[in-house]
């Protein structure tokens, strides 16, 4: 069994990476010119839109992708405890309508009608929670359902018709309140109401995931669901607590929405879901949970929100957009893979 | 031997960060002949059958089929080369049919469509199981099939290839008694033919039954190679466990105290058999068992992780209730498991590892105070000599001994009064496993009861003061601190 002392002894390993060191140092530079590319590309469309920095369209902008803010913030959390929520978008419209008509045609007072919406939404994310967790229902399912569903009630509800609306048997009591109409379209010194909103909830999501217990429980429960238990987290209540708080979200992110454009509908905030995680994985949150955080997401509904008034400015037609769009979001996170890939 | 030489091995040599898992292994196979290859949990066997099939490369060493030296570099290759390997945890796809597992990604083609030919693949499979003297339907779902006729169908389905060198890991471990006998009648028809099979099993009583010669690794080496008949199991034993104790255990002589832990009839069904013991303050209670005895099941039973069917805990006399790990950790219990990845949530931090069984301790009103996070954390970064670069490190970057160390921090953090250790050595090297055993004599000097489930007789031996050895969900003997060598542990940790 003497060892042959003139042989070098070069793991198997070490001859695959001698083999593929240069190709990938290519790959690297690859992706980082593409980046830069992609970046000023991004700059030109930027500062050669039309208005593009002024301050009509800073507002418009802020207001516009408040209610992507906050339901990406929502998403974010949901994520990182290795969950998704599909139903966010339904829910905003459900919580929106039943605000909006509780108002309008109920006769309730303004702060019982937004906080009636608010608790509606909480529910549909504790519902979401609940089957989830003791149905043992996958996260993907179970708010697929809710998506379904909870478009359904809101069309119930609203009868298919924008609210308020004169079309309706029930007699208006009311048009929709200041209250509400702030919350989108006002402003405080300035700013748009709803920027300042999604920044708050951008900065309380970024305290309860930095610093709760609960934050760091969402995290464990994400990176490594069984040894989370074993160390003693309550996983469902962890998981049941998080859809609720995304609930709670996309009832704000809908009277947010609700305020901007004066009118409820059950059809808003269509495709909002994918969006805001979109936004979520643009911002680098692992979509396995367990890594990741709100600032990051807020970055995610920027670019996209930037890049769609951009897009507006250049007069591009929204068909176009979309496809502009989708590969964005494909583009982002093919990037963030390959860069994790080759180590660029 | 009168048949020819298909396999030799030369030298074989493999070693892992911190392991010399193979340590230049020469092996031996004759054209139909049943080579046993035997050895306790680490020896090696499943790193050579890897090698030998393929799936691991080695990092030096020559393996020759029919004298020419070959170079095998992947299970593909191993396959054309005419190795079939069956692996312990069975591969096949449950929801396929027996013929569809046999020739999965090889499906006989229908021209011009290139659709499977059905017929075919049916008739095909049939001639397979049929040679193999297997009566299984073809067209029958692998998932209603038996343990054992899941195994033959991989084995067909190794055959399907043309193996003339069959590879069995631990093939009998999950078969009864009727299904065992039929794998060997079979394994005795493929022999006839001329098939040369390396079986590994942990089944000593098997070693005569099936085999011709038998081979014993040990710590990664190899111990000899016998002919059958001069193999009685006391021999074997000798072979397989007989090591001088090189390691250190710094055992220390602890006054035990009062009893801590009962434990009365525990029982999960069909997994855990009436099971009782107690557990004094200061002492490290030792239960020994091999893979599948239920070490890791008991362990997770007392801990809250599965339910139980029936039986009583008491807790310093007081009877108490775990219903999940969060009431166990509020008693005061710990439990750091067989697979350190199974405890720690990888890609957070060192300090947030520590802390994640004591979350409501160091918050106020739900908020993490931070600064007592990171001086806990440090201190036991410190007090178990945990190697990091810095304080905030991921978990998943260190090695395997100082992972082991933030999981046992966990516990200590937590308060932990009676501690589960599940494999504390596993998978880490010598110094960290010493210092695993100093951690284990200090937690124990401060009254900790330590539960340790082990499978590695020298250390269990020198470390317990008591030794419940466990087979079969059993308790089958219980031991005093120097009452029982290591080959008594072995004979009651085999199921007769």
């Amino acid at each position: 069994m003497a060892k042959n002392p003139s042989e070098p002894r070069v793991s198997a390993l070490g001859r695959v990476g001698a083999w593929v060191a240069t190709p990938q140092l290519r790959v690297r530079l690859g992706i980082r010119a593409v980046l830069v590319f992609a970046v000023l590309l991004f700059i030109y469309y930027v500062s050669t839109a039309p208005r593009f920095f002024s301050v009509t369209n800073a507002t418009n902008l802020g207001a516009r992708t408040a209610p992507d803010i906050i339901l990406a913030v929502g998403q974010t959390m949901v994520i990182i405890q290795a969950g998704i929520d599909l139903s966010v978008g339904a829910v905003l419209a459900f919580s929106g309508s039943l605000a909006s008509v509780a108002y309008c045609y109920w006769g309730l007072p303004v702060w019982p009608a937004m906080l009636l919406g608010l608790a509606a939404g909480a529910l549909l994310g504790f519902i979401n929670g609940l089957i989830i967790t003791k149905g043992r229902i996958p996260d993907f399912i179970a708010t697929l359902g809710m998506m379904v569903t909870a478009r359904g009630v809101a069309l119930i509800l609203t009868g298919g018709l924008p609210v308020p609306s004169h079309l309706t048997a029930i007699t208006l009591k009311a048009y929709l309140p200041q209250e509400i109409i702030w919350l989108g379209s006002g402003d405080i010194l300035g700013f748009p109401t709803g920027a300042l909103i999604a920044l708050l909830i951008v900065a309380a999501g970024w305290v309860i995931l930095m610093h709760t217990g609960f934050g760091r429980a969402l995290f464990a429960v994400g990176g490594n669901r069984e040894a989370a238990r074993v160390s003693g987290i309550n996983v469902d209540r962890t998981k049941i607590m998080t859809y609720t708080l995304m609930g709670l979200l996309a009832a704000l992110a809908g009277l947010v929405l609700v305020g901007r454009m004066n009118s409820a509908n059950a059809l808003m905030g269509d495709g909002t879901e994918l969006q805001s995680i979109a936004a979520v994985v643009i911002g680098g949150t692992n979509l396995f949970g367990g890594e990741g955080g709100v600032i990051g997401s807020l970055l995610g509904a920027l670019i996209m929100g930037i890049l769609r008034n951009v897009l507006n400015l250049h007069n591009m037609q929204d068909f176009a957009q979309r496809v502009v769009m989708g590969l964005l979001i494909i583009g982002v996170v093919l990037f963030d893979q390959l860069r994790r890939r080759y180590g660029a | 031997m009168s048949s020819s030489l298909i396999l030799r091995a030369e030298a074989i040599d493999k070693s892992y960060p911190g392991v010399h898992a193979l340590d230049h292994v020469d092996f031996d196979l004759y054209e139909g002949e049943v080579h046993a290859l035997l050895g306790e949990n680490g020896a090696g066997k499943s790193t050579f059958m890897k090698i030998l099939s393929g799936s691991l490369p080695k990092d030096s060493g020559r393996i020759f089929l029919r004298g020419q030296e070959v170079d095998i570099v992947g299970p593909y290759h191993a396959r054309e080369l005419g190795i079939g390997m069956v692996y312990q945890e069975l591969s096949v796809i449950p929801g396929l049919s027996v013929a569809e597992n046999i020739f999965l990604g090889r499906l006989p083609k229908r021209k011009p469509l290139g659709t499977v030919d059905w017929s075919e693949a049916m008739s095909q499979a049939k001639r397979i199981l049929d040679d193999l003297g297997v009566d299984v339907d073809p067209r029958e779902r692998v998932g209603n099939l038996s343990m054992g006729e899941q195994q033959l169908t991989e084995i067909a389905k190794a055959l399907s290839m043309k193996a003339q060198i069959l590879l069995l890991d631990e093939p009998s471990s999950a078969l009864s008694d009727e299904e065992r006998e039929r794998l060997f009648s079979i394994m005795r028809g493929l022999q006839e033919r001329g098939v040369a099979i390396i079986y590994v099993s942990h089944r000593l009583v098997e070693v005569p039954q099936i085999g011709q010669r038998v081979t014993v690794l040990r710590d990664g080496a190899k111990v000899g190679t016998l002919p059958v008949d001069q193999a009685d199991e006391a021999t074997l034993i000798r072979m397989m466990v007989g090591r001088e104790l090189r390691e250190k255990f710094p055992k220390d002589e602890i006054q035990r105290g009062k009893e801590i832990l009962r434990i009365q009839g525990l029982t999960v069904r069909g997994v855990l058999n009436n099971l009782n013991l107690n557990l004094y303050e200061g002492e490290i209670l030792g239960i020994f068992g091999v893979l599948g005895a239920g070490r890791t099941d008991f362990a997770r039973a007392l801990f809250g992780v599965d339910p139980i069917d029936s039986g009583e805990v008491f807790l310093n006399g007081r009877k108490i209730n775990i219903s999940c790990p969060s009431d166990a950790i509020e008693l005061g219990l710990g439990y750091l498991t067989e697979d350190r990845k199974d405890g720690l949530i990888l890609r957070l931090t060192i300090p947030a590892n520590i802390t994640l069984a004591s979350l409501k301790r160091i918050s106020r009103l739900g908020f993490l105070n931070q600064g007592e996070e990171r001086a806990t954390a440090e201190k036991y970064v410190k007090e178990l000599d945990i190697h990091t670069p810095k304080l905030d490190q991921k978990v998943e970057f260190l090695s395997g001994g100082n992972q082991q160390k933030v999981a046992l921090a966990k516990w200590l953090c937590s308060r932990a009064k009676v501690l589960i250790f599940d494999e504390p050595t596993r998978g880490i090297d010598v110094g960290a496993k010493i210092e695993v055993f100093r951690l284990m004599n200090d937690l124990a000097k401060q009254g900790v009861g330590i539960i340790m489930l082990s499978s590695e007789l020298p250390e269990v031996l020198a470390m317990a003061d008591r030794i419940l050895v466990m087979a079969g969900g059993s308790f089958t003997a219980e031991y005093a601190r120097g009452q029982a060598s290591q080959e008594d542990l072995m004979r009651d940790a085999v199921v007769k």
